[in-house]
């Protein structure tokens, strides 16, 4: 548990995080606290609670437990105070169809306090980083999708916040977009705000070097540094091909891919396990075809710990007697 | 209790200031539709006023006011508008996690409504002194006090219509359905002596009435406008606490169906 010295240095602090929709549970006691500079990737199949936890980070719902507090200040008791520090790019595209990229930047320039020279320096300014300069004076509406999240990220960052929440901001948009999205987001936090970013792309969490926070049903189940998070739940692997069908490996535990591919849980220590099988084929070895490291990733640590809690989820249910559906 | 930005609901109303000059179209129609009908209602007014007291004005002493009072309700659809608009653009939970608080944003919202209330209601009692003859017997001021009552009335009603309605739909059928029973019972359609007794009693329940009461009293320089003056903010003060107390900002609208 989090002390309060931790939580006055965060610059997002979520505890004990409850909120149901009727008899639907979104979240069910969420920590989560993000340092300032430091970037967090929210990871959660859909209806995982991602959005929710957004939303209540962002003070635009009330959780029905829980303390939220945002550069230090607590959300219940200080809203305005706490919504200026941060900055919401939510998971659909909000900007003003109608008016133009500068009029759209405009107006949360000055919403944030920025006026006269400061608000067309900043647009400026952003309109260089997000690729918006030669649309400045199109209508929003007849933007591309991918210039339209551009813009949706730009209203969020008018004036920097020290906290930073992207509900998917690279839904839908290409890959030179992403590319841009994903530097700007690195500049973010190297000025220093805390940048919380769901995403189904797991790929974009090992580019921004994120921490990974893991949602699932509504509770986190692993919130680590990257590197941390795959060594501490990530298994390698020996996957071995022979010529023929793959021998028999019973004293150790395996999977069998195909008739003539298997796949040998190595734990830490690949080199070991490889031995181990090569002791147990006897003349078998001679048509080994192919071996292969299989490194873990971010990808295999998601899967394996959203499986294994269901796994437990649907024993649970089982051994009381109700249906896990 | 935080305190009001002024300067935060000035940006919300500059952005709404914009969107409206980006279309102005409909804000136009609300000006130039009664200004088109009076020539049609005038006779008719003219008569019936004459039936009902001796010989009379041109009638437009009961068709401008009353075309005004009938395009104003429109207005509350327009402010409720500025609320739903913002749901349809997913700009609406940007407003909320933006640091302006919803008094604030609320606050925002009305001030271009009630802008455009009060320049309708100056073109088109303007385009009627100018151009359709009305002649203003007693005072400009009361005149303008009126509208100021009643357009407060007006965009909060648009509030309270907006926390009530789930749908752009619902508002839209509130709206129409307003604004032609105000402007029965306010005299717009028909003057008011001449209603039924059920609708003549029923009228002074209704803020166009006292609008309207409050023009014509303003118009043929009788007394009466500074009570109807009292009565609209009276009113106004009603849907204003009706609003406040209902308009939940999490909900969430859908704009168009």
């Amino acid at each position: 548990m989090a002390g309060a010295d931790e939580d006055a240095d965060s610059a997002l602090s979520l505890r004990g995080i409850y909120k149901s929709y009727g008899e639907v549970t979104a979240l069910a006691g969420v920590d989560l606290s993000i340092g300032r500079g430091e970037v967090v990737a929210l990871l959660g199949r859909n209806g995982a609670g991602k959005t929710t936890l957004i939303s209540i980070a962002a003070g635009l719902h009330r959780p029905d437990r829980g303390s939220v507090r945002v550069d230090g200040i607590e959300m219940r008791d200080r809203p305005g105070s706490a919504q200026a520090r941060l900055g919401l790019a939510g998971q659909e595209t909000g900007v003003y169809p109608t008016l133009s990229v500068r009029q759209n930047l405009r107006f949360f320039g000055e919403l944030v306090g920025l006026g006269g020279r400061a608000i067309g320096a900043r647009i400026e300014e952003l309109a260089d980083a997000l690729e918006l300069g030669e649309l400045l004076d199109r209508q929003a509406q007849t933007l591309s999708l991918g210039e339209q999240r551009r813009l949706h990220l730009a209203l969020a960052i008018m004036q920097p916040p020290p906290l930073l929440l992207f509900d998917e901001p690279t839904a839908g948009v290409d890959v030179r977009s992403r590319s841009r999205i994903l530097g700007l987001v690195h500049e973010l936090s190297r000025a220093g705000s805390a940048v919380c970013y769901s995403t189904h792309y797991l790929v974009e969490a090992e580019r921004l070097g994120a921490s990974v926070a893991i949602l699932h049903d509504g509770r986190v189940l692993a919130y680590d540094p990257l590197e941390r998070l795959i060594a501490a739940h990530g298994d390698s692997a020996v996957e071995l091909t022979f010529d023929g069908p793959a021998p028999t490996l019973a004293p150790l535990p395996h999977v069998r891919l195909s008739e003539s591919t298997l796949r040998v849980p190595a734990g830490g220590e690949p080199g070991l396990a490889l031995a181990r099988a090569l002791s147990t084929f006897g003349d078998s070895v001679a048509r080994l075809r192919d071996a292969k490291m299989i490194q873990p990733t971010l990808e295999s640590v998601f899967l394996a710990l959203t499986e294994q809690s269901d796994s437990v989820r649907v024993a649970v249910a089982n051994v009381n007697g109700s249906s896990v559906l | 209790m935080a305190r009001l930005s002024f300067r935060r609901s000035l940006a919300i109303a500059r952005q709404d200031w914009r969107v409206l000059r980006r279309d102005p179209l409909p804000a136009a129609v609300l000006v130039v539709l009664p200004l088109v009908l009076i020539p049609f209602l005038k006779p008719a007014f003219h008569l019936a006023l004459t039936l009902e007291s001796g010989p009379a004005d041109s009638g437009a002493g009961q068709a401008v006011p009353g075309m005004a009072i009938t395009f104003a309700f429109f207005l509350v659809g327009n402010a409720s508008n500025g609320f739903f608009r913002e749901h349809a653009w997913r700009t609406w939970d940007r407003l909320r996690a933006s640091a302006a608080t919803t008094p604030e944003i609320v606050l925002g919202k009305l001030a271009v409504p009630y802008l455009q209330a009060l320049i309708q209601f100056g073109l088109v009692f303007g385009a009627g002194a100018v151009l359709l003859g009305l002649h203003v017997y007693g005072s400009w001021v009361a005149m303008i006090g009126v509208g100021l009552a009643y357009s407060l009335f007006l965009v909060l009603l648009g509030v309270l219509v907006t926390a009530v309605c789930r749908t752009y739909i619902q508002v839209y059928a509130v709206t129409y359905v307003g604004a032609l029973v105000f402007a029965g019972f306010a005299g717009a359609l028909v003057p008011h002596a001449l209603l039924p007794p059920w609708a003549q009693a029923l009228a002074p329940l209704t803020p166009a009435y006292w609008a309207m009461d409050g023009y014509r009293a303003a118009i043929t320089g009788s007394d009466g406008s500074v009570i109807a003056i009292l009565v609209l903010l009276g009113f106004s003060v009603a849907v204003g606490a009706g609003g406040v107390l209902l308009l939940r900002a999490d909900e969430t609208k859908v704009a168009w169906v």
